[in-house]
């Protein structure tokens, strides 16, 4: 009926690419780790884990370190609270809720550069429109990048605005698989509004925050753009993420060898988190069409 | 009827929807205001309405060109994302293979990847190949996607056998099976994977900006950073400009979001009709 080929060759072009741009990098990052590169000259000696020392006793390595785990471990509860308290009055099927589901899902669709770019003009110190509504309070103009206490939370701020619907969506999907008739017995038992979220919503829906909970430390580790175009990790570094020292050290210093390296501790960081992901929670999360 | 519309309370409840979802999206809703402000009136708090900034953005500072590369990027890598992602699917789900287990299991693996890992060593080999500040250089490493194969191949899974083996009865190849049969039924998830992979292609920043350094290939996202951050002849940032900008590198997902909901829309009330 078909050669025995057949399925080799379906998957032939999939497989390629993923060896290519995914696998053979993976290893290509660890052997460049282990080397001392700019790019330009013309060989790459061997210098065993000198990069890794060298980025482990540097302050800015772990500046970027704190900063990042600063950024996760603040936005990620303010994400997942705001998420799961906007989902519980979403989940109904109704023409407002549908509507505002879609207004807060729009940003977690559009362009992180549009959405940051905006968000400078918002916080901007001189022409910005938070400011300017400061100033018509009554009160003075606060540097919002320029100051390091707070730039990191204007990240916040932005990256939660973004993200926020995405989270609502996943919840939305969590709490209508909760059978009515806990809401409706908690009811008969004459729970109050926020003694019935506290009781009945927040622990039936564990299994969705776990899942949201690793998904977003996840990638809180890899934020990127916002920084990026807002602050470049400034002011002093207060918003020095790890990808963004990245992207520096590999694509303006052109140091290949430590690049590679933070690549190296930052990928062993992230599957250690996705593997503990698919250990505790393989069993209940699955994306059955 | 549900009980909430017959409620006369509840009349007012769309409005407060409504009102709440434009106060959550107005720092958007006012940059695209203000992208139709003269400089002026944008300094000055009046109102004076122009086409000027986006004039000065297509023309001036090439974003018909930013435009036009994001659409051949996000298009191509989109179509040949499916089209890979849909064979690979397709052999996972119906054909029992010698270490076909191990690749699906190397292919669900990427799920776990995260991305930055492969910059360095793809921005060396491109470059080895003279491929970086090339078409090629921004589509190739974007192409395979494990998440969209991995999808479809638990879509297809779905679809009864006896729809293939009828097919292959009547003397169709694998391929024509796959194109006649699976492809139409399974046209669904295609479509959401092909949006999937298109909004994340379109807004894509880090590896255009490592790839490209000719402003010639810059993708709008790279463009509308650039501008934001040098904006050339001007102390301060000329924010309309820059909003007019911002407009265009949204316009094409926000249109498209539109035009799904329609989609969605038609397909739910054709399947209630039949």
């Amino acid at each position: 009926m078909f050669s025995r080929l057949t399925p080799y060759l379906l998957v032939l072009p999939l497989m390629s690419f993923i060896a290519v741009f995914t696998y053979i990098p993976i290893a290509a990052s660890i052997n460049l780790s282990f080397r001392e590169w700019d790019f330009l000259s013309p060989t790459m000696p061997f210098v065993g884990l000198e990069n890794y020392r060298l980025l482990l006793s540097s302050h800015e390595f772990w500046n970027s370190v704190r900063v990042t785990a600063l950024f996760a471990v603040i936005s990620v509860p303010i994400r997942l609270g705001l998420a799961l308290m906007v989902a519980s009055y979403l989940v109904r099927e109704t023409l407002p809720s549908r509507l505002l589901r879609g207004a807060l899902f729009l940003p977690s669709v559009t362009s992180t550069v549009s959405i940051a770019v905006v968000f400078s003009w918002m916080f901007a110190t001189d022409y910005g429109m938070v400011n300017a509504f400061l100033v018509s309070l009554g009160l003075g103009r606060v540097p919002w990048l320029q100051d390091p206490q707070l730039a990191l939370w204007v990240v916040i701020v932005v990256n939660t605005w973004k993200q926020l619907g995405y989270d609502i969506v996943i919840y939305i999907a969590g709490l209508q698989a909760v059978p009515q008739e806990l809401y409706d017995a908690a009811a008969v038992d004459g729970g109050r509004k926020g003694h019935v979220f506290r009781r009945v919503t927040v622990p039936l829906v564990m299994p969705t925050t776990y899942f949201l909970l690793v998904v977003s430390v996840i990638e809180a580790f890899q934020i990127f753009t916002i920084v990026d175009v807002m602050t470049k990790g400034g002011p002093a570094g207060a918003t020095d993420m790890l990808v963004n020292m990245l992207y520096r050290v590999g694509f303006t210093l052109f140091d290949i060898g430590q690049g590679s390296a933070l690549a190296v501790l930052l990928f062993i960081l992230l599957i250690a988190l996705a593997l503990f992901k698919s250990r505790v929670l393989g069993r209940r999360v699955h994306y059955e069409a | 009827m549900k009980p909430d519309e017959t409620k006369p309370g509840n009349r007012v409840l769309p409005w407060l929807a409504l009102a709440g979802g434009l106060l959550f999206l107005f720092p958007a809703l006012y940059s695209i205001f203000m992208s139709f402000q003269t400089v002026d009136a944008y300094y000055t708090g009046t109102l004076d309405f122009t086409l000027e900034n986006y004039r000065l953005a297509i023309g001036q500072f090439h974003f018909a060109r930013y435009l036009f590369n994001s659409l051949i990027v996000s298009g191509t890598v989109t179509v040949m994302g499916l089209a890979f992602a849909t064979m690979a699917a397709f052999a996972f789900a119906r054909f029992r293979f010698a270490g076909g287990n191990l690749l699906f299991a190397a292919v669900v693996a990427t799920l776990m990847i995260p991305s930055h890992i492969s910059l360095i060593p793809n921005y060396l080999s491109l470059a080895r190949v003279g491929l970086l500040d090339t078409y090629a250089g921004l589509i190739l490493p974007a192409i395979s996607n494990g998440f969209a194969a991995f999808f479809l191949r638990q879509y297809i899974r779905g679809i009864p056998v006896a729809l293939d083996e009828a097919a292959y009865m009547d003397g169709a190849t694998p391929l024509q099976v796959l194109w006649r049969v699976i492809v139409p039924i399974a046209r669904p998830a295609i479509f959401s994977m092909g949006l999937f992979i298109f909004i994340s292609e379109w807004n894509s920043y880090i590896w255009p900006l490592v790839a490209v350094g000719d402003e010639d290939l810059y993708t709008l996202q790279v463009g509308l950073a650039r501008l934001y951050k040098v904006n050339p002849g001007e102390d301060v940032v000329n924010w309309p400009l820059v909003m007019a900008a911002s407009t265009i590198t949204i316009l094409p997902i926000l249109l498209g979001f539109i035009f799904v909901e329609r989609h969605l829309v038609r397909g739910i009330t054709m399947g209630a009709v039949k």
